[in-house]
């Protein structure tokens, strides 16, 4: 049974893919082009290539980090949406850190450049959940807003208040750099001495050591902690958990809290690992791709990290396909959408069976025998 | 009465996964009779009538109206053969008016869609003055009382014409006056030539009500008898097929001190804190004794049970726990001075289906030393709790790393005892404990709060089943609007006068404000 | 910075009337939704379809049927709102299969539209016009004057050349009212959002009427997007819609889920919203005027959630054998 019930769980996500494959594969018959050459390519680009492989690597970093937050606050049913403002605001905060002060150790001040990251994403994340707590408002739309004033807010700060002035005259916009001492080292010498280079193993930098590690931290703390049998309660059942004396309200207030603060250090992946600069144009997005990677991986930590694997393959797989077979990359966009879509449906539908399979069992066991023991209180 | 048959059922059969809810059920009831069908929790009756009304299909049978064949494929086809449904559980949309929920489905418009509202209204209130109802077609329904909904209920179907009434345990929410008012109706309906039948396991009221009875037990028909033929005990054993022990054997009262009390304790909900679900409650419960709360449901004994263990903010008053004023403390702090729980809703309160049986079984506990380890949870200690947990209490559990919703309700329930029973609490509260729950389990159940009163703790039971209370309490207090109108010990008051109680017609004299 | 009047300035109202038009439909498709029971967060994306499919359905049928065109100029526009709507019940269907037949969460299923509708968007766009942001520029429908309140002078620049599709919205809010109240429809469609099993046991489909609530939604929604290409930008561009589908569901919440109570509520976020549109020469920065509607959203989230009287059962999927 118990064999059963896990082949079940495995099967779902891989028909998810399978059917936006195969909606993919629609769309691209019907711009006249073969979709087994298509994936051919995307295959052959991406796990043939070493510089692929690390280039994944370095694009997955983000997508663990979002993913992770993401499903952080979805383990106790609230919808983080906001992870695109948070990540903006942490991005800044680790900028702003990070150019400002001069003269520190790296090994101060590049944690210090870390927790500021953090701290920006809770500041952020602040506001929508007081307001879900003490006032009802949900979350989904408050997040939203956020979102949008973050945009603005970070527009101005790095156009109007933070601009590098050694950028003046060119049309680039972006904050001063950041301190060497506050860059995130990266893991090019490790796979230099194993015989990799290249630009693409330069740009893998530690965050994903970092991302990894929450990650495998974080299942731990869920499965085995009093604290993480507490938030499964609460998202099992919150009015027993209450019943049983948990405070819900505060379980949820820091799951969200870690939520922020770790979609808070999404942007390092670039600011301070391989730009050092936050520049106007900075990768955006990331939020929303964390929401799919999370749903995919049913927000388990463990399967953040194989979700947010196939996403880079994906987006480095569109590289491929856009430079190499000439079909725009947002083809693998659309597909990504639907393999959301399909998984969410999937995941319900196997949830409910396994549900209707367990009270079939249930339905044949009685309850007691003639006069039951009654043991002294 | 010797009608021709109205109904005829032969050979129905319902499978559901894993339990048979109908199994070659034959059945004939007769124009103009009250039928009535009586069973316990699970003997299928509900899964009949829902075939019966189309809500179902039947694995197997046929179905026969006055002499036809018939297919009733739902709602629809069922009012159209005459047979209308009036649920347990009301089905009325509380903020549209009587007449809205009246004619939702049928609704008489104009060609382009515009309801005719004041032709409805109009058209009920003729309807209501025909069998003696009395209704407002403009009134809002959540304005109503539990009787005159139940009569919205029994208008809507009469509404569309049916001329058999199927009425499911009519009257699990009523007082007894309200049960005579619903009798006298249905004896109305009858004379109007209607037939009806009668789903209860209340022998009482069918004894009362019916020409006819039929018993289902586990999804067959154990026998129908005339029931001026028959007698309670004779009923009880059809129904369980073994005598049934109606009365428990009580012992004394050997009272201790004072571990619960409540002084004037007040509550407020709703918008602005406006509504008073529980107003001024004072009681104290002893060590050694059971007390219980008789009332209907819905006359606040759920906001009280839910203040009382820390769920719910007390506005006035006083909690006191063994002496020590608790009225501000959460329900942790609560649980942690010894008070144990067994919530009215076990779905909703007592168990997180989705999580496994042992955790299920710590639930309330998992903070102690005993499980925990430093910030983990100590897994073979707790798998030592549970597994003698399961050994004392003889739950049926194949495996308990298996979600919760694996067991059977009984079970279930087991499980919620056996954890609250543990490391010796002091005061337990007991909510509706045996709802939803068979025979054995009830009995089970009870003797498991017996059993507490002898080893001395306090038991607080609140329970809208009156024979239980009755049955099982030294004192008795009756809840009504709120507030605790009523107290009285043991064997000093019968259960027409409790019912007097329940429904305000009486107030107790001297009953602390 | 210019007196109160300004603040009233017949202009501004002018301009906030226009403005509020996409809200408006928006929030009005978001009532029928939400009577009915779901929760439709994909309408920002449906409104990104219907911005797209607006502006190319409008330059398409130009392109194709010049002469026709020419002789009737505002069948392009209406091409364009047609298809707008159709989009916008297609994108419906998809929310209504994923949360009515599949009963998947509500809020997961409307996330997953708006990802599917910024990436459809993109890719057509790349497809048609080879660039990934913009389409080429249409044309409106020819502005109207409305009888009667045209002469009078105080009103000149609110009844004089508005676009026909704000009378048109203006009367679907007062018909909504009216449908929601007293019908057929809509009892069962309200019946549908307090107590589906109710309305289930009288032989009322709450699929049907559920599909029904969403794809109105999704044709509203698609509608607003169309204006907003057609009528105000004259032309489609990526991340037109700002949000404002976020915004019409807060519409929707202060207006306590009625049509004319929506048409309230989207008038006070249309005001700001043209409010930020004319400050630019505060001393604030631009950014911050262009993010004044959501700051307003989450006061009015924040201040106003508790009086609200949601239907009863919005949000919860509706399963016959939960017993």
């Amino acid at each position: 049974m118990k064999a059963r019930l896990f082949l079940l769980q495995a099967a779902a996500p891989v028909l998810a893919i399978g059917f936006g494959m195969l909606i993919s594969s629609i769309i691209i018959l019907a711009i006249g082009r073969n979709p087994l050459e298509v994936f051919g390519v995307m295959v052959r680009f991406s796990l043939t290539r070493t510089d692929s492989l690390f280039s994944i690597l370095f694009k997955s970093t983000p997508l663990i980090l979002a993913g992770l937050a993401v499903a952080m606050s979805f383990r106790v049913n609230l919808f983080n949406i906001g992870v695109e403002g948070q990540y903006y605001m942490g991005a800044f905060a680790a900028a702003f850190v990070g150019f400002t002060l001069r003269g520190l150790p790296a090994g101060i001040h590049l944690p210090l450049a870390l927790l500021a990251a953090m701290a920006g994403g809770m500041l952020w994340g602040l506001v929508p959940i007081l307001l879900k707590i003490r006032r009802g408002a949900h979350e989904v739309i408050t997040t939203i807003m956020m979102n949008y004033i973050a945009s603005a807010l970070i527009l101005y700060l790095i156009a109007d208040v933070f601009r590098d002035p050694a950028q003046a005259g060119t049309p680039r916009v972006r904050t001063p750099d950041v301190a060497a001492a506050a860059r995130i080292p990266s893991l090019a010498p490790v796979f230099n001495r194993l015989g990799f280079t290249g630009s693409d193993v330069q740009k893998l930098n530690a965050l994903l050591l970092i991302g990894l590690a929450l990650c495998i931290v974080l299942a731990y703390v869920l499965a085995r902690t009093r604290f993480g049998y507490e938030v499964r309660a609460v998202a099992a059942n919150p009015g027993a958990a209450e019943a049983a004396g948990i405070a819900n309200r505060r379980v949820e207030f820091w799951m969200f809290m870690l939520s922020a603060a770790i979609a808070g250090l999404i942007g390092l992946n670039d600011i301070l690992g391989f730009f050092g600069y936050l520049d106007i144009d900075f990768p955006k997005g990331l939020g929303f791709l964390g929401i799919s990677i999370a749903l995919l991986a049913r927000n388990n930590p463990l399967g953040v990290i194989l979700a947010a694997l196939l996403f880079g393959f994906l987006d480095r797989g569109a590289q491929g396909v856009q430079f190499f077979a000439r079909i725009p990359k947002e083809t693998i966009v659309i597909m990504q959408a639907i393999i959301i879509l399909a998984i969410v449906v999937a995941y319900e539908l196997m949830t409910r069976y396994i549900r209707m399979q367990r009270k079939r069992e249930a339905e044949g066991t009685p309850t007691v025998s003639p006069p039951a023991m009654a043991p002294a209180p | 009465m010797d009608g021709e048959a109205f109904i005829e059922l032969h050979g129905i059969t319902k499978h559901f996964p894993g339990v048979t809810a109908n199994d070659q059920v034959d059945l004939t009831v007769r124009t103009g009779e009250i039928h009535a069908i009586v069973g316990e929790n699970g003997a299928g009756k509900s899964t009949l009538m829902r075939i019966l009304y189309g809500l179902y299909q039947p694995d197997a049978g046929t179905i026969t109206v006055k002499g036809r064949p018939a297919t009733i494929d739902g709602p629809r086809a069922a009012l159209a053969h005459g047979i209308g449904m009036v649920h347990q559980h009301f089905m009325l949309i509380p903020v549209f008016t009587v007449a809205e929920n009246v004619i939702l489905g049928n609704e008489p418009t104009t060609g382009i869609g515009r309801l005719r509202l004041r032709e409805a209204e109009a058209e009920i209130a003729e309807l209501c003055r025909r069998h003696g109802f009395a209704l407002d077609p403009a009134a809002k329904v959540e304005a109503l009382s539990v009787g005159e909904q139940q009569r919205v209920e029994i208008i809507k179907v009469l509404y569309r014409g049916a001329e058999l009434l199927i009425l499911d345990e009519p009257t699990a929410v009523l007082v007894p006056q309200e049960v005579d008012e619903l009798f006298a109706n249905l004896r109305r309906l009858k004379e109007q030539g209607k037939t009806i039948i009668f789903i209860s396991h209340k022998l009482d009221e069918v004894l009362e009500i019916s020409d006819r009875i039929t018993v289902l037990r586990r999804g067959r028909v154990v026998g129908t008898v005339e029931a001026a033929a028959t007698t309670k005990p004779q009923l009880a054993e059809m129904m369980v097929g073994r005598p049934v022990l109606l009365e428990l054997a009580h012992p004394p009262v050997s009272r201790g001190e004072a571990r619960l009390e409540a002084r004037a304790v007040t509550v407020a909900t709703g918008v602005g804190r406006r509504r008073h679900p529980v107003r001024h409650v004072s009681l104290s419960v002893h060590a050694g004794e059971i007390y219980g709360i008789a009332g209907v449901e819905g006359n606040g004994q759920t906001e009280l049970v839910e203040a009382l263990v820390g769920l719910r903010p007390i506005v006035t008053g006083q909690l006191l726990i063994e002496g020590r004023d608790v009225t501000q403390q959460s329900a942790r702090a609560i649980r942690l001075m010894g008070v144990a729980h067994i919530p009215e809703d076990r779905h909703r309160r007592g168990l997180a289906l989705p999580m496994a049986v042992w955790e299920n079984m710590i639930l309330g506990h998992h903070y102690r030393d005993d499980f925990v380890n430093g910030l983990l949870v100590d897994r073979p200690a707790v798998d030592r709790f549970v597994a003698q947990r399961v050994r004392d209490y003889d739950i049926r559990v194949a495996d308990t790393d298996a979600p919760a919703l694996a067991l059977s309700g009984g079970n279930q329930q087991k499980v919620i005892v056996a954890r609250e029973f543990s490391f010796a609490p002091r005061v337990l509260v007991a909510a509706q404990p045996t709802r939803g729950l068979d025979i054995g389990a009830t009995e089970f159940v009870q003797r498991q709060l017996l059993a507490a009163r002898a080893g001395g703790m306090a038991v607080l039971l609140v329970s809208a089943w009156l024979e239980e209370v009755l049955s099982l309490a030294d004192r008795i207090g009756v809840m009504y609007g709120g507030e605790l109108v009523a107290e009285f010990e043991r064997g000093q008051v019968s259960a027409a006068e409790l019912g007097l109680y329940m429904t305000g017609t009486k107030r107790g004299a001297g009953v602390p404000a | 910075m210019e007196t109160l009047t300004s603040l009233l300035s017949l202009a501004l109202i002018a301009s906030a009337v226009r403005v509020t038009m996409p809200i408006l439909l928006t929030a009005l498709g978001a009532v029928y939704s939400e009577r009915s029971g779901v929760v439709n967060i994909g309408l920002e994306g449906i409104m990104i379809m219907g911005t797209f499919f607006g502006a190319v359905g409008n330059y398409a049928f130009a392109q194709a049927f010049p002469q026709t065109v020419a002789n009737a100029p505002d069948l392009a526009p209406l091409a364009g709102v047609l298809a707008a709507v159709a989009a916008g019940v297609a994108f419906g269907l998809i929310h209504a299969l994923v949360t009515v037949t599949f009963r998947v969460n509500q809020i997961i299923s409307g996330v997953a539209l708006n990802l599917l509708a910024a990436g459809l968007a993109r890719f057509l766009n790349i497809l048609l016009f080879t660039q990934a942001t913009q389409s080429p520029g249409v044309r409106g429908f020819t502005p109207i004057d409305i009888p009667v309140l045209k002469d009078v002078a105080v009103l000149g620049p609110l009844a004089r050349g508005i676009s026909p599709m704000i009378v048109v919205a203006l009367i679907l809010v007062a018909l909504s009212q009216w449908i929601l109240l007293r019908t057929k429809f809509g009892l069962r469609l309200r019946a549908v959002g307090e107590y589906p099993l109710a309305a289930d046991t009288l032989g009322v489909s709450v699929t049907r009427m559920r599909y029904a609530g969403v794809l109105l939604s999704g044709a509203l929604a698609g509608m607003a997007g169309s204006y907003l290409a057609i009528e105000q930008a004259h032309l489609y561009f990526e991340g037109m819609t700002q949000g404002r589908g976020f915004i019409a569901l807060a519409a929707m919440i202060f207006g306590n889920w009625w049509p004319v109570g929506a048409l309230g509520a989207s008038a006070l976020f249309g005001y700001f919203d043209a409010l930020s549109l004319r400050l630019v020469r505060l001393p604030v920065p631009s950014q911050f005027i262009t993010v004044l509607p959501h700051i307003v959203t989450i006061l009015v989230l924040a201040g106003f959630v508790r009086r609200a009287q949601m239907p009863a059962a919005d949000g919860v999927p509706y399963s016959k054998e939960e017993e």
